[in-house]
């Protein structure tokens, strides 16, 4: 899962007024690959954050070292658009009859950018060091071991059985990369100074850092895909401000920009000059809410329907138009609606009523005290994001407006981590979560018992967990009938939605600003965790 | 004679010199205290996001690294480790640059040197001529023109000043780059490169300097017009010196005084403007690394910054003493 902290600068308003939005938008697909690709040149690309503390972090890190890194190393598997799963470094891989192990046929011919072939032994150590240590080892509780039983086959196993679904997710996984071994064997890969300057398979060299300024990379001219990368450099240039990068592409300075680079109004001037498209095209594996969280160690949380008022009392369509200028919708489920495998409408639905939500509340026994007041919360805002600390004064005046009263405080992001992740020092908090198709762990862990993890962010803060749900939880872990196992995942959806721990204010929509020389982008599902190996400029 | 005089200034020179640098030490100890105290009231800390942004959630884990980073400490022990280590000139170790302090801080440092020799060098050179101008033509149109000029520049915050000439120099005219200190992918070195440095120094100097020149041209005209009035410059007139000469070497010179003086005062404001400059022009200076490490509780990279700036306004300070005493000999600072 992408930590939810890392995407700090769609906080620079890059969420774009609603008409715009749709005209905009509709401009763009026709441009995203055209014509014969053009080789050689320079694609100078941004993103709507800053720079990151490392080129690579085993451990993800954030969006910003995900962007950095993705261009040197790889995967094992990669998805479509169209939502299939295919081969990488991987050339396919299958389950056994039990599913509790599988097969991976590693791609031949492949080497590091060192000259050094590619081996199982390198995805034997990735595995089993870097995967299970640190990229995902929320994912991988149950992981009994990896082994090379020739040269050509790595086979994982599990515990238990492992839904194939989840396990191609896995070899997906945004930093789940195939890294030397020989460079980071008997190394702390945390503090391994080849974070900085690493050594992957992908289309792309690592050649320098100018820290403050950009990274500049090169063609990697052994790269497996035959004849490509097309392009001989690609620099990824970091600008805080967004007006900024605004000014440096209309310049003429900076061709790409992804995850909201730009302000919304920016993002009409570009698109209105003819040389730039904006599109929301390449985010759909990476859908980001802003969440609602109760805090269920608060006693006054423990009736369910007290929770329930709470999503009714907040006016979700008001957030989206106002907060987010039509660049969200409101949120449903704990499974985005992107998500074709896994979502489902028919759930328990919390539209804005405060009629409803002040009639819970009488119910469950707070009417209105002399003051005008049934009991005060404290509500925070996480502080990462500008939008979070808005949508807290209208969460605030909706449910003053139903007679509970708020303290609202909007911390900095590392006050905010410690409160609501480690000292759960909240009532209700407003925070943020982003989640692949994918539902175990990175969404079921904020409903499980074993998802409280303080000190932990993204995790299960509000405390809430019931036997049911931890035993649907592992159920859908080791379902393997992909049917069966929507089912049970939509089962999870009408249950967490019914209890309201935690549920999806809004669902947020990014976006990517191009000039219209550049093609073949925006064409994976986690766009800005990918390789860019066919991206071209036209002249 | 005249070597007499300019021995015995020496001599005082160094006096001062001796002195301020005591005095220095002290004060470095002051800044060092108060900054790590602030430091320590701030609530999260460093551990808490490394922790986070490497998915540790293991107590003993967690102790190792806490003990590791001598965050077990209490904090007057910390405080004092801290200051025994840089004593030794270590500032010590940034895990999230994965660098020792003073590696990460000069990276980035000479580039904030360089926009802030540059700025001050405009603000001065701009600042000083548009006072003088100013108070020979004064209540001319002169006069009302640096006025206006100076009111404009002193009003218009840095910020966007900075994108209104980014807007009008690169996006318009195309002429100046919109950011970065040099071109990327690099056009060689030596002059070549020196001048594509220039290049992109234009703008940022511009958008931090034209403040400061608003200030120095309004301190300088008054304290030209003050002088002005004054006996000596009359006695210099009377003795038939041209209106020229009078206005450079008596006027002008004793009316620098105020204008130093908010120079030295200055020279930490001019560091902390240049933190907005640098995210506007995406220069790569040490302003980016202390938002990110302010951001993201690095304690040792916001204290190494905080103590490095503090030693470049304490020495600017001394430089301004100096000065003061070269533009005015009477002047023996105690």
């Amino acid at each position: 899962m992408t930590n939810g902290f890392s995407r700090r600068s769609f906080a620079a308003g890059a969420f774009g007024a609603g008409a715009l939005a749709a005209g905009i938008i509709g401009k763009s697909g026709a441009s995203l690959a055209q014509g014969t690709p053009k080789r050689g040149g320079t694609l100078v690309a941004t993103w709507g954050g800053g720079e990151p503390q490392a080129c690579y972090v085993p451990a993800g890190g954030g969006s910003s070292p995900t962007f950095s890194s993705s261009k040197l190393f790889e995967r094992l598997g990669r998805r479509t658009m169209e939502g299939a799963f295919e081969g990488e470094l991987a050339e396919a891989w299958k389950p056994a009859a039990d599913f509790k192990s599988y097969a991976i046929k590693i791609r031949k011919g492949v080497k590091f950018h060192d000259g050094k072939d590619m081996t199982v032994d390198d995805v034997v150590y990735s595995i089993g060091e870097i995967w299970k240590k640190y990229a995902a080892a929320a994912a991988l509780t149950d992981f009994a071991g990896v082994e090379a039983p020739d040269s050509d086959t790595v086979v994982v196993t599990f515990n238990k059985p492992v839904p194939e679904f989840f396990f191609s997710s896995l070899l997906c996984g945004n930093v789940n990369y195939v890294v030397p071994k020989h460079v980071y064997a008997g190394s702390d890969p945390v503090t391994n100074p080849a974070n900085n300057s690493p050594t992957g398979t992908g289309p792309w060299k690592f050649k320098e850092w100018v820290r403050g300024s950009h990274f500049e990379y090169v063609r990697n001219d052994a790269y497996w895909r035959k004849d490509m990368p097309y392009l001989d450099r690609l620099i990824i240039r970091y600008v805080r401000d967004p007006a900024g990068r605004a000014a440096a592409m209309e310049a003429g300075d900076i061709h790409i920009g992804v995850f909201n680079p730009v302000a919304p109004p920016d993002i009409k001037r570009l698109t209105g000059t003819g040389k730039f498209v904006a599109t929301s095209k390449g985010y759909e594996e990476s859908v980001w809410s802003t969440s609602f969280e109760v805090n269920m160690r608060n006693p006054i949380f423990a009736k369910r329907e007290v929770r329930q008022a709470m999503f009714f009392a907040i006016d979700r369509n008001l957030i989206a138009k106002t907060v987010y200028y039509g660049y969200a919708r409101p949120g449903t489920s704990p499974i985005f609606s992107p998500n074709k495998e896994f979502f489902t409408a028919d759930t328990f639905k919390t539209a804005f009523d405060p009629k409803k939500a002040a009639a819970l509340l009488d119910a469950a026994g707070h009417p209105k005290q002399k003051d005008g007041k049934r009991f005060t919360l404290n509500l925070l805002a996480a502080g990462w994001f500008a939008e979070n600390g808005k949508i807290g004064a209208i969460v605030k005046q909706g449910l003053e407006d139903v007679g509970v009263g708020i303290n609202l405080t909007v911390p900095d992001r590392p006050s905010s981590i410690k409160r609501i992740y480690t000292d759960y020092d909240f009532d209700v908090a407003i925070s943020n979560q982003a989640n692949p198709s994918e539902p175990v762990p990175s969404t079921t862990q904020y409903y499980t018992s074993d998802g409280i993890k303080k000190g932990v962010p993204f995790r299960n803060a509000s405390g809430f967990h019931t036997p049911e749900v931890d035993a649907l939880v592992e159920k859908i872990k080791v379902e393997t009938d992909p049917a069966k196992r929507k089912a049970l995942v939509v089962e999870f959806q009408k249950i967490t939605t019914l209890e309201c721990p935690n549920l999806p204010l809004v669902e947020l929509e990014s976006i990517t600003v191009a000039s219209t020389r550049v093609q073949n982008h925006s064409n994976d599902p986690n766009y800005l965790a990918a390789s860019w190996h066919d991206i071209w400029l036209a002249s | 004679m005249a070597a007499v005089a300019a021995g015995s200034r020496g001599r005082a020179a160094l006096r001062l010199l001796r002195r301020r640098l005591i005095q220095a030490v002290p004060l470095m100890l002051g800044v060092v205290v108060i900054n790590f105290c602030l430091i320590q009231l701030a609530p999260g800390s460093f551990l808490d996001l490394m922790t986070a942004e490497n998915q540790v959630s293991d107590p003993a884990t967690i102790e190792l690294l806490r003990k590791t980073y001598g965050l077990d400490d209490p904090v007057w022990l910390q405080l004092v480790k801290y200051i025994w280590a840089l004593m030794q000139f270590d500032f010590g170790f940034s895990y999230r640059q994965n660098m020792p302090v003073i590696q990460a801080i000069s990276v980035h440092l000479p580039a904030t040197l360089l926009l802030m020799v540059s700025s001050i060098t405009l603000a001065l050179a701009v600042g000083v001529a548009a006072g003088v101008v100013a108070s020979v033509k004064v209540r001319t149109v002169w006069d009302s023109l640096v006025s206006i000029a100076a009111m404009f520049f002193f009003a218009a915050p840095s910020f966007w000043l900075g994108i209104m000439l980014i807007v009008l120099f690169s996006v318009k005219l195309g002429w100046l780059p919109v950011g970065g200190m040099a071109t990327i992918g690099g056009v060689g070195g030596g002059v070549a490169g020196v001048l594509d440095i220039l290049h992109h120094l234009i703008l940022p100097t511009l958008a931090l300097g034209l403040f400061y020149a608003a200030i120095y041209a309004r301190v300088m005209r008054s304290s030209m017009l003050e002088v002005a009035q004054l006996d000596f410059v009359r006695t210099a007139r009377a003795k038939g010196l041209s209106r020229n000469r009078v206005t450079v070497s008596h006027v002008l010179r004793n009316a620098l005084l105020p204008v130093v003086t908010i120079l030295g005062v200055q020279m930490g404001t001019v560091l902390a403007g240049s933190v907005v400059i640098e995210s506007v022009f995406s220069w790569p200076g040490i302003g980016s690394l202390l938002f990110d490490s302010v951001s993201s509780r690095n304690y040792p990279v916001v204290l190494g910054i905080m103590v490095l700036g503090s030693l470049v306004v304490i020495a600017a300070n001394i430089a301004v003493d100096l000065v003061y005493m070269w533009l005015d000999p009477r002047i023996e600072i105690r």
